[in-house]
């Protein structure tokens, strides 16, 4: 119960935040300022990937809804970061390790680990995003110098949230 | 994470997974022109796939009712072949009255069968395979036994490429069987099972169900070959007809055509533009 109020207050507090950061501040064309990743990445360990895709398809339509975006471009990608979380998760952590963990953040997978998580997340997110934008399988020079301009980006401004202030608060 | 053994829930995410990237995509798709077109762009492309299936799998169940039509068609042929045999023998014994048939005819048919054929689109196009080393040569009529198809637009060694009266582009001189106005038959680019025969007169009298025949005064068909039947008529600016006809043709189900060839075409032609000058 506790658990799923939690949820609750996260979903909506990123998705101020994402909303705040994507219509207040213009980046210009170059970057896809994205938070939101985080919320899906860090979700309980214990939740099923169906409950965690139908979080992520909410969150990625309520940034889409609110920041003028194509509408159903970050859901599109939100749900395919959803669905791949617990692989990328194997991938960061041996098996039986925090089987009961509750939410793999920075203090429960230690800093080396939590930014490789992420980084993988990211660059999963970020690919589905360029590929549904541009429709093609072909990445052009600039689509390459988005990804990886986002990518350091966001991945700097995912740590500050998790040092900062959900860290605090809400664990 | 690790207690998923059984297959069930694994299937049951991969399920909710494409629902929910479906939906996305859907939703892409209404709110932006590009995405729009490329999905659509990869559907056709499985469409186009599926329908090519389709076609082949049509064609031969069509063989039958094809076969069919042709024999009916043959058997029609032999009479009237008879019937000019018996009618050139009675013409015989009056030595006067003779004349070599050769000489008459203006119209020879050459038998194609169709290799591509579209009914989807505005411009609509059918290869055939028969080329210039049978004798096709452009601006040559193409008819089935159910009215006219097109007409050749561009011939290569064994295939023709005919623009269909299916074509936006294409208009085939037509007429009303019964009191013989006639007027351009075009196709508005709406539904495969009709045409439109417009400028037609306003005085000129018709009825639902009138026959519709090719005029004969382009040098491209033979006269009176059938068309199709009148449907329902409006009349545009107060001026003139425009009759919406039903086609006898049915281009989706279209297999075997005849090129009309005109052996009086270059003579046709070459006075017409001697009297032009």
């Amino acid at each position: 119960m506790k658990n799923s109020l939690s949820n609750i207050i996260l979903f909506f507090s990123f998705l101020i935040i994402q909303v705040l950061m994507s219509n207040f501040i213009n980046f210009g064309p170059l970057l896809i300022i994205v938070v939101y990743p985080l919320f899906i990445l860090t979700m309980p360990t214990t939740t099923p990937t169906s409950s965690l895709m139908l979080w992520a398809f909410a969150m990625g339509l309520g940034v889409d809804y609110f920041t003028d975006s194509i509408m159903g471009l970050n859901a599109a990608a939100a749900v395919f970061l959803a669905f791949v979380q617990p692989l990328v998760f194997k991938l960061v952590c041996r098996k039986g390790e925090l089987e009961n963990q509750i939410r793999p953040g920075l203090t429960e997978l230690g800093l080396r680990r939590f930014l490789s998580f992420i980084f993988i997340g990211l660059v999963i997110h970020h690919v589905a995003i360029i590929l549904l934008e541009n429709f093609s399988l072909a990445f052009s020079l600039h689509s390459l110098i988005r990804i990886v301009l986002s990518l350091f980006v966001n991945t700097v401004l995912i740590l500050l949230i998790e040092f900062g202030i959900f860290y605090k608060n809400w664990r | 994470m690790a207690k998923r053994s059984s297959v069930t829930p694994i299937l049951a995410t991969i399920v909710l997974f494409l629902l929910l990237e479906a939906g996305s995509l859907l939703m892409m798709a209404n709110s932006s022109i590009f995405q729009q077109i490329r999905i659509y762009g990869v559907l056709m492309q499985f469409q186009g796939k599926f329908m090519r299936a389709q076609t082949n799998i049509n064609y031969y169940q069509n063989l039958k009712t094809v076969n069919e039509q042709l024999a009916q068609q043959n058997t029609r042929l032999l009479n009237e072949l008879d019937r000019y045999r018996t009618q050139l023998d009675t013409l015989k014994k009056d030595t006067l009255a003779y004349k070599p048939l050769t000489d008459s005819s203006c119209f020879e048919y050459l038998p194609a069968k169709i290799i591509g054929n579209s009914i989807n689109k505005n411009h609509n196009f059918i290869v055939i395979d028969k080329g210039q080393k049978d004798g096709v040569r452009q601006d040559m009529g193409v008819i089935s036994p159910n009215g006219v198809v097109g007409v050749v637009s561009a011939v290569s060694d064994n295939f023709a490429y005919i623009i269909s009266l299916l074509n936006i582009n294409q208009s085939v001189s037509a007429k009303i069987s019964r009191s013989g106005a006639f007027g351009p038959l075009i196709w508005d680019g709406k539904n495969p099972g009709y045409a439109l025969l417009t400028e037609i007169p306003q005085h000129i009298k018709l009825q639902i169900g009138d026959s519709i025949v090719t005029s004969g005064f382009s040098s491209i068909f033979p006269p009176d070959i059938p068309l199709g039947t009148v449907r329902k008529s409006k009349i545009i600016m107060g001026t003139h007809h425009e009759i919406q006809v039903k086609l006898f043709q049915d281009f989706r189900t279209l297999h075997f055509v005849n090129v009309v060839i005109n052996t009086h075409k270059d003579e046709i032609d070459k006075l017409s533009k001697t009297n032009e000058k």
